[in-house]
């Protein structure tokens, strides 16, 4: 097993170089000139020699080569430069909001395994079944939503019709004059809108992800085997069929990060959720490319971070991958 | 298509339905100037006025008939849906034939490749890209080919590796044939129905973050009716225009899940096990 988590590891590093190449790529392929990127555009009012300092601070008059091991150094020490907005650190801004996407996508995280997880299992079992076969379209049809425009329809309905739910923002104006229970139902309220658009999306994925994890595991010759020397197809089904079924949703923890990440954006935006989510696209807006750019590399790191544990733990969890052939 | 494929294929009254209904909206956006009026034609007199005989689905803050821009929204939907996953069929396609046609290097490298682009949140680097290069139909496109063909590659090298020592393969290497003869005129036609199929998809992802752009304001620029700009404008009103929130998200939401039940359908067909 550790020459497989070695060989993972590897790649994992080489991966990483990958993304800080291809984002360096994207940026320098852009016509135009990248000092830009570093003090926005505004920049004509500078004389010639202030704009050689600036070129000069961020190495810009170095060849292609060495600019990409500067930058590689930055993105090492977890330095994204400035930004271009307010002059902070890209690295502070970004740490000051993530707490507030944290809070979002865990609890839509778990409220969408908690209820997809066990309704994947359970149509599963029941496959090719009317009763099946109509939920499968009915996740389908959740999948192909568009999350704005459920997000839209919940505001126009809780909040502008029925008036019980905040239309977006993450507390009251009054806030800061309530007492802490009161701060806590106020800020759940204003959860509950965003939570809803972020949990129904994955829903689909975790309810059909584990129902084909399942279906793969019914196939296998183990169980026909369990059920041949006669258990009872209920104890077949809870203790050999979903414990096993149960090991690829480690995959999922790689998957399901950059798809919250991409969802967050969006509900961020409408719910005025004040997350990374907010800051990406606020500084897209802005022009701030040092923000655009951190975040961009930022969550692709997290994202490969996130799939590297979920391969350790599966080669734990299933002794297939640890033993068996190289996996590619 | 096999002939065996299809007739599995027609047996889904749903995947029929969304056929034709994907054929009706085809039609609808090529004949669009025929069917309705001017989509951009502002008039501030009748401005955010509720469905009734004369518009239809309503008017927009402009005094925009609001079945016009869905009717002319449909084109823009259509045609960057296609176009983005012709792009990534193209790519997804060589890149998985190499992958899996010489293996080795080729092999090891396009899988690192895949991992990379992975790794990136998908919305915000079609965000980025979109945003860098300036937002315009062309960017847009491009933005969505270039991030989205991984799942093609991956299911061309799969049908790759399956079929590249079958015997018809084998023939036509014994006969001599060039590598890039049996790649493009031998094992392609063989290993495209799974890739099609998550074109399918693709097709339905791509309309999808289409709409989402547009109505971030980051697809192609207003006054072009997209779908998911006249969404952004419900965004602005929603307090008292629900039409302008309700039409164009039924169309987004009606052509995503044809493209989806499609794909499924077509999958299952593909697959006899499924019966």
């Amino acid at each position: 097993m550790a020459s497989y988590i070695v060989r993972r590891l590897l790649y994992g590093v080489l991966t990483f170089f990958g993304i800080t190449l291809a984002v360096f790529v994207l940026v320098h392929s852009v016509p135009g000139d990248p000092i830009d990127f570093y003090v926005g555009t505004h920049i004509t009012h500078l004389s010639q020699a202030a704009l050689d300092a600036i070129r000069h601070e961020h190495h810009l008059d170095e060849p292609l080569a060495a600019q990409y091991l500067y930058w590689l150094r930055g993105v090492l020490k977890l330095d994204f430069g400035t930004s271009i907005v307010d002059h902070q650190r890209v690295t502070t801004r970004i740490l000051q909001k993530l707490p507030n996407t944290f809070e979002l996508n865990l609890i839509a995280f778990l409220l969408a395994a908690v209820i997809g997880v066990p309704i994947g299992l359970w149509s599963a079992t029941r496959s090719g079944r009317p009763v099946e076969r109509a939920s499968a379209v009915l996740f389908f049809l959740l999948y192909s939503l568009p999350s704005f425009w459920v997000a839209l329809l919940l505001m126009e309905f809780f909040s502008v019709k029925l008036g019980v739910l905040p239309l977006f923002g993450m507390t009251s104006d009054e806030y800061l004059e309530l007492s802490a229970a009161q701060k806590f139902l106020d800020h759940a309220r204003h959860l509950v809108l965003p939570v809803i658009t972020l949990t129904y999306a994955q829903l689909a994925i975790f309810a059909r992800f584990s129902k084909s994890a399942l279906t793969e595991v019914i196939r296998q010759d183990y169980i026909t085997t369990a059920r041949a020397k006669g258990a009872a197809p209920q104890a077949v089904l809870w203790r050999h069929a979903f414990r096993n079924a149960l090991i690829p949703l480690i995959t999922l923890l790689g998957l399901v990060i950059p798809f919250l990440i991409s969802g967050s954006v969006i509900v961020e935006q409408i719910f005025e959720w004040d997350g990374i989510g907010r800051l990406y696209f606020t500084s897209i807006l802005a022009r701030d490319y040092p923000t655009v750019l951190g975040l961009t590399v930022a969550t692709a790191i997290v994202t490969l971070l996130a799939s590297l544990l979920a391969d350790v733990l599966y080669a734990v969890a299933d002794p297939r991958i640890r033993f068996g052939e190289t996996a590619t | 298509m096999t002939a065996a494929t299809w007739s599995r294929f027609r047996r889904s009254r749903l995947a029929i339905g969304a056929l034709v209904y994907i054929g009706i909206v085809a039609l609808i956006a090529v004949c669009a100037p025929l069917l309705t009026s001017d989509p951009n034609s502002v008039d501030l007199a009748s401005r955010l006025r509720p469905p009734d005989r004369t518009h239809r689905l309503g008017t927009d803050d402009l005094g925009r008939d609001v079945l016009s821009r869905v009717i002319y929204g449909a084109r823009i939907s259509l045609s960057v849906g296609f176009t983005a996953t012709a792009i990534s069929l193209i790519i997804g396609s060589l890149l998985g034939a190499i992958a899996g046609y010489y293996d080795g290097l080729a092999d090891w490298g396009v899988s690192r490749l895949i991992e990379v682009v992975l790794c990136f949140p998908f919305l915000l680097l079609v965000l980025a890209i979109v945003a860098l290069f300036r937002p315009s139909f062309l960017t847009v496109m491009i933005a969505l080919g270039l991030t989205s063909w991984t799942t093609e590659a991956r299911f061309m090298r799969g049908e790759f590796l399956r079929i590249r020592e079958m015997e018809f393969a084998q023939a036509a290497r014994a006969s001599g044939a060039r590598d890039s003869r049996i790649i493009f005129r031998h094992l392609l036609p063989n290993a495209i129905a799974p890739v099609l199929v998550s074109a399918s998809f693709g097709v339905a992802s791509a309309i999808l973050i289409e709409s989402a752009l547009s109505f971030l304001g980051m697809s192609i620029p207003p006054p072009t009716a997209t779908w998911g700009n006249i969404l952004s404008s419900a965004e602005q009103h929603i307090e008292y225009a629900w039409w302008l929130a309700v039409f164009p998200g039924i169309a987004i939401f009606l052509t995503v899940a044809a493209f989806n039940i499609v794909g499924d359908r077509f999958r299952d067909a593909l697959d006899p096990r499924s019966e």
